[in-house]
């Protein structure tokens, strides 16, 4: 019985983690080229019940839930002209390699500058690279040919903040880059608002079931013995 | 919400310079904040996240609409360029209202009361009716040339200093002013308007507004979700 409380307290945990990733989706609902996360939930391996008397076997049971793998959704978000000519945006698979203090990082967010060296970067001023890897410059009609900036396909991105992602480069993307334009974030405000439903209730049917091996443990302790 | 309250503000500022002659619209930038763990509920690699910020991105410095005036100092730069002005306090500013007027001593200044830098002078005789702006800047009077208004550029112009009533100043991220490149013209007897666009200002206000809302039941569900927690011991 006092299992049931830990694991109807685990699954409460693994809610309040998938509120934590669902805010930061909504918070997000205006960054460039940002990507929403998806959660995979899953139990805890179950371990087999035994009738300590008869040695009979009573049946699998779980110890619990909790969010076990992260994975974040690289559909891509929809495209909106802003005019500006440094902005750019991948139509289709793939990112942008730019590079910064830690090395190559990859981006969708190509809200680019100019910097004062005649570079193109991004805001934080990493140098955006071409698809030979080689750092951009800006023409002097203070312009850049879509075509110059390399895409690079990813596997397992991996969020590292600042827009920014880590991942396995697997080669040059074919999808062309669209000057002029931004990748709007990808995140779904419908979905995952009724996410952010879902999972409350989920957290709250935790709550009932905690309650209710409460009252029943207050029943075993204040009313069996009792005269 | 903070990043979108900045964004909103962004806007509004925006929006009421939306007649202001040179104006540029301010841009904000957003980015994703760096994850942490989540703790017990979620596995060693699953992170959250913490939020988004926003941060000004410069301007925007698209052409704004050309406004015909027919004042005789009035100039409107066409292309990418600033006017280059003395500030009150030594430093030199970049702009782009061309709204200019000439003081008791015949000195051009500009709206704010900054003079050309370097400084063009009318001679004694010559009132501003009888000026002549050629489109590379030079000013002649009956004929005859009395001083060029000098164009500038800088190479990175999302980094300049905003001073304020539209004038810039320079720094080391900016790049220094050098010489405008050929394609910089001005054009007398207009104005450049701002380059706010309205609708699309508006339409930024909408997003940034649900944007805020969106936050805000977030909050509420955590809030809602404590409340639960505490329901626990009744």
């Amino acid at each position: 019985m006092e299992r049931g409380l830990y694991i109807a307290a685990s699954g409460m945990l693994a809610e309040q983690a998938r509120q934590d990733l669902i805010s930061h989706d909504l918070a997000n609902a205006s960054t460039p080229g940002y990507k929403a996360d998806r959660t995979i939930t899953s139990s805890f391996s179950a371990m087999l019940l035994k009738d300590a008397s008869s040695g009979q076997s009573v049946g699998a049971l779980g110890l619990g839930a909790r969010i076990e793998e992260q994975v974040t959704d690289v559909t891509p978000g929809p495209l909106r002209e802003t005019g500006e000519p440094l902005d750019f945006a991948v139509q289709g698979d793939g990112f942008f390699a730019v590079r910064g203090a830690n090395g190559v990082r990859y981006t969708r967010d190509g809200q680019f500058q100019v910097s004062a060296r005649g570079g193109l970067v991004t805001a934080s001023g990493d140098e955006v690279l071409g698809a030979g890897g080689q750092p951009i410059r800006v023409g002097p009609d203070g312009t850049v040919a879509g075509t110059e900036i390399g895409v690079t396909r990813l596997d397992a991105a991996k969020r590292a903040g600042d827009n920014l992602f880590t991942g396995t480069a697997r080669g040059a993307s074919t999808a062309p880059v669209r000057v002029g334009a931004l990748e709007s974030s990808a995140v779904d405000a419908v979905r995952t608002m009724a996410d952010m439903m879902g999972s409350l209730r989920a957290f709250e049917a935790g709550q009932r079931v905690i309650t209710t091996i409460d009252s029943t443990l207050g029943k075993a302790a204040s009313q069996v013995g009792g005269i | 919400m903070t990043a979108q309250q900045q964004r909103m503000d962004a806007l509004s500022n925006d929006i009421a310079n939306v007649n202001t002659t040179g104006y540029k619209h301010e841009r904000t930038r957003f980015r994703d904040l760096i994850a942490s763990p989540t703790g017990l509920g979620g596995a060693e690699q699953v992170g959250a996240g913490a939020g988004a910020a926003a941060e000004s991105a410069g301007r925007g410095w698209g052409q704004g609409v050309l406004q015909t005036t027919g004042q005789p100092l009035d100039v409107a730069i066409q292309g990418d360029g600033f006017l280059q002005v003395k500030l009150a306090d030594g430093r030199t500013g970049l702009t782009r209202n061309g709204s200019l007027h000439i003081d008791a001593r015949g000195r051009v200044m500009t709206a704010e009361g900054s003079f050309l830098q370097p400084p063009v002078t009318l001679p004694e005789g010559v009132s501003a009716s009888d000026v002549q702006i050629a489109s590379d800047g030079t000013l002649a009077a009956q004929g005859r040339p009395i001083g060029r208004m000098v164009l500038v550029s800088v190479t990175s112009p999302h980094k300049l200093d905003d001073t304020g009533a539209g004038v810039y100043t320079t720094n080391a991220a900016s790049g220094a002013a050098r010489a405008a490149g050929a394609g910089t013209t001005v054009a007398q007897g207009t104005l450049e308007a701002s380059n706010v666009d309205l609708g699309d200002a508006m339409v930024e206000l909408m997003a940034a507004q649900r944007g805020f809302q969106m936050a805000s039941q977030a909050v509420r569900s955590q809030d809602e979700m404590l409340s639960i927690a505490n329901g626990i011991k009744q």
